[in-house]
């Protein structure tokens, strides 16, 4: 058992990533504390933000049922969501974390048993599982609990199923990807998975998205809506229905002090934990052989002559600057997690704009030539809202506010190259501004047609959005010079995990949307709008810009890697 | 030629110093041996030579160019070949050689011709085209003496260069270092086996936590003492006997 444990809270501690147990002395206190308290800020930010997406929902959702007297179908909505949710995140989650890296490999030559390293990985991928579903109950619990006061037994019951339901559809995830992995060698490649998990989170990102766009906005009859979605005759209903936990957690939440309710719950935990105990029991000794093989790579070999000409053609000069922004689009787009987290945002964004915009029909943009909008979009408007489009996607990237810390490994070797820091830091630099250039133009390019837009205010609106997503690129390259994240051992810390890259998302949303607020406040003309959005970020880029590598000599300088 | 005067490094994360007031001086000519046990700072007091990391006091120079204050014209004339070969790998071979290449401005013709020498006599030419995260261990270090290689440098500076090569692999390498030093090149490598050193070295220096506790000739430390007569007595006896002053204060309190 203590096997067992102490491979839990290693998993624990690689997958998110947090500190081992701190050595006295490490960091000066100042910087640590408001290293916490930035984090803090942000975690509580994210929490606030989705908390209110969830509970909005929820609201719209009792509202809607209410009317018709039937709000108690809300909790086996919930539970029929918290299981679906956990069952595509926590299938993502236990594919991508399928094999973690070479640790694995070690732990397998080591006297554990299966299902104590099986067991211990299948709580590691709970626990985030776990975390997501009880914020989906909470959620409900919260809009009902202020409807309708119930006792205190109901929120026991309701925190209970919400900690139990991921049980059974991560079991199910591991029963169907271990004997596939067990049985097709070729899917036994990390950048396979990574591939497959990115490619369904997204999907899923689309539904999310979908979905909310459809619930959110005020409608002439919430009750049909909310009927449609979760009434009795709902697919949701019906297949909480049938499926035995979301049915009983159902039970117990709605009738939650009924001698019955008690029972259900136990059924609900006998349910729950049989899957974990059955794939854990059946499949550990099979999930630890399908380890094997993953860290495999294929390796062309040259024939002698094939090497000689190999050489004439592949080993040539080119120009160092060149060279090193070539190295920063290898390292990135052929690390999966970077891949997708980053240059491929510049295709999704646009692609979950236009899905929300067709599940979203009433949409003003849906119809430009309305009388009043479209004099307001040939004043201006259309401009500064293709620039700040195309401008967020030309830095959403997190291409350079992650630069440095992508490649903390490779630092001390680059340092030790005859190259000026500042130029290598600028060949990051010209990584991201390539994408930038290209998320202006797609950005702009699709208001454009969207707005129909004239060739003035599609052009003022591409300088605004090229200058804006530079100077945001900068800002992100300098957030990152500053505090990189220099020590991690999994890719996902490095890019998804890394504080400044939330940070310079943040930071752009809110100077993008104040500067929309100021568009459309001032009444800004096409003109004024590349002037404003336009030239002025611009002379502030390059006045960053020329500061810039002063400041990185000395930090690169400085960092002890 | 490399020049270390009175250099010292704490890293900020840590109290004691990696290094303490070290001083080291390497002719041209010359196959300079770094000894010590784990840990005693000789990675660190690479990293300062090739520019990696700044002293904190202490002056650091390579063929009289100040690292500091000339640190590109300084790592011009020095190849690196670092102690951790993952680096890359997401890259290809070729695509890495070239890289190094190009920073260092080596042209076409010069480029191909080393890359080729190299590449054959540690057996990987047919594996230039494949991704260095599928090479073993030994392969991707004969990649990093290959590229550090191709710049054609006066000074040649290894960090546990024999760490995962093949006897075959080893001894090339060593003669790679031989012919270069006859050729009045520097070469300075660090290790902690102390066969290594006998075989190769006209100089060596043995340092333990931050300092040196022997510097000569190899026929200068055997006139030293060594219970046994063998080298890898005197080494023990040399950073031992360090250990034992540190602790004997101790003991008597
Ligand atoms: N990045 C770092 N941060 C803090 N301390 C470090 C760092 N790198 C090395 N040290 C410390 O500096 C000292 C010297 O380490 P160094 O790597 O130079 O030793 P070494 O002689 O190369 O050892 P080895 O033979 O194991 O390679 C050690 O005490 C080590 O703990
Ligand atoms: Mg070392």
């Amino acid at each position: 058992m203590s096997v067992y444990w102490s491979l839990a809270s290693l998993y624990v501690r690689s997958f998110y990533n947090l500190p081992g147990k701190k050595t006295a002395g490490n960091n000066p206190a100042g910087k640590s504390i408001l290293k916490v308290a930035g984090f803090g800020a942000l975690m509580v930010f994210s929490v606030a933000y989705f908390g209110y997406l969830f509970v909005g929902l929820n609201l719209n959702l009792y509202e809607g049922l209410a009317l018709a007297g039937m709000q108690d179908i809300l909790f086996l909505n919930a539970a029929v969501m918290a299981t679906a949710m956990t069952l595509v995140v926590g299938f993502m989650t236990a594919l991508s974390t399928y094999y973690l890296n070479d640790m694995e490999l070690q732990l397998l030559a080591m006297p554990i048993r299966p299902r104590a390293m099986f067991g211990a990985k299948f709580t590691a991928v709970y626990v985030s599982e776990a975390a997501f579903s009880l914020f989906f109950m909470i959620a409900t619990m919260v809009v009902f609990g202020i409807k309708e006061g119930p006792g205190p037994v109901f929120y026991l019951w309701g925190a209970i199923a919400g900690l139990l339901l991921p049980l059974p559809p991560l079991a199910a995830s591991y029963l169907v990807q271990i004997p596939l992995l067990s049985s097709a060698r070729f899917l036994r490649n990390k950048k396979t998975i990574m591939l497959v998990g990115g490619f369904l989170g997204i999907a899923f990102a689309l539904a999310v998205n979908v979905y909310f766009q459809r619930m959110m906005p005020p409608v002439a009859d919430p009750a049909a809506r909310a009927s449609a979605v979760a009434g009795p005759g709902s697919a949701v209903s019906l297949f909480g229905g049938a499926y035995p936990p979301a049915f009983l957690a159902w039970r117990a939440m709605s009738e939650p002090t009924a001698p019955g309710a008690s029972f259900a719950m136990l059924r609900l935990i006998a349910w729950c934990a049989l899957g974990p105990a059955l794939v854990i029991f059946f499949l550990s000794g099979a999930y630890a052989r399908s380890l094997v093989g993953f860290n495999e790579a294929h390796l062309r070999k040259l024939s002698a002559t094939g090497a000689d000409a190999f050489i004439v053609r592949r080993i040539r000069a080119g120009a160092p600057y060149l060279t090193m922004v070539k190295r920063e689009f290898g390292m990135m787009n052929r690390e999966p997690m970077y891949l997708l987290n980053g240059p491929f945002i510049v295709v999704l964004l646009p692609l979950i704009a236009g899905v929300m915009a067709v599940a979203r029909e009433d949409s003003i943009l849906s119809d430009p030539d309305l009388a009043g909008v479209r004099a307001l979009i040939d004043g201006g408007l259309g401009a500064a809202l293709a620039g700040l489009v195309g401008a967020f996607l030309g830095s959403g990237t997190s291409i350079a506010c992650t630069a440095l810390s992508r490649d903390a490994k490779a630092l001390p070797f680059i340092k030790s190259l005859p190259v000026r820091p500042a130029a290598y830091m600028l060949a990051k630099l010209g990584h991201a501004l390539v994408f930038g250039v290209a998320g202006s133009a797609i950005g702009v390019g699709l208001l454009a047609l969207v707005l129909r837009l004239d060739p003035a205010s599609a052009l003022s609106g591409l300088a605004a959005a090229l200058a804006l997503s530079s100077l945001l690129n900068l800002a992100g390259l300098w957030l990152d010079t500053a505090n990189p994240r220099l020590s991690w051992d999994n890719p996902i810390a490095a890019m998804k995990q890394n504080p400044n890259s939330v940070i310079a998302m943040l930071g752009s949303m809110g100077l993008l949307v104040g500067s929309g607020y100021l568009a459309f406040r001032f009444e800004m003309g096409t003109g004024a709008v590349a002037f404003w959005f336009g030239a002025a970020p611009f002379a502030a880029f390059c006045a960053l810009l020329s500061a810039y590598p002063r400041y990185a000599e000395r930090r690169l300088a400085a960092m002890e890697a | 030629m490399i020049e270390l005067k009175g250099v010292s490094k704490t890293y900020a994360r840590s109290a004691v110093k990696a290094v303490d007031g070290l001083s080291l001086s390497i002719g041209d000519g010359e196959i300079f041996g770094f000894l010590g046990p784990n840990g005693a700072g000789k990675t660190t007091t690479i990293k300062m030579i090739t520019g990696v990391l700044r002293p904190d006091s202490g002056n650091v120079s390579v063929d009289g160019i100040d690292v500091a204050a000339d640190p590109i014209e300084a790592k011009r004339r020095i190849g690196y070949v670092t102690d951790n070969p993952e680096l890359f790998a997401r890259l290809k071979a070729a695509e890495y050689l070239n890289f190094v290449g190009d920073v260092y401005g080596v042209d076409t013709r010069t480029r191909q011709a080393r890359v080729s020498e190299y590449a054959s006599l540690f057996g990987i030419k047919d594996a230039l085209g494949g991704s260095i995260g599928s090479f073993s261990h030994g392969m991707k270090q004969k990649l990093l003496v290959t590229a550090s290689l191709l710049p054609d440098p006066q000074n040649w500076v290894l960090d546990e260069p024999m760490v995962g090569l093949d006897p075959k692999a080893s001894f090339d390498l060593k003669e790679i270092m031989r012919a270069r030093a006859a050729a009045g090149r520097t070469v300075f490598f660090s290790t902690h086996v102390m066969e290594v050193a006998e075989r190769l070295c006209d100089r060596l220096a043995i340092v333990n936590k931050g300092r040196i506790v022997f510097m000569g000739t190899l026929a200068e430390l055997k006139r030293g003492q060594g219970a046994d007569g063998s080298l890898e007595s005197l080494f023990l006896e040399l950073v031992d006997g360090e250990a034992a002053n540190e602790a004997s204060p101790k003991a008597v309190v």
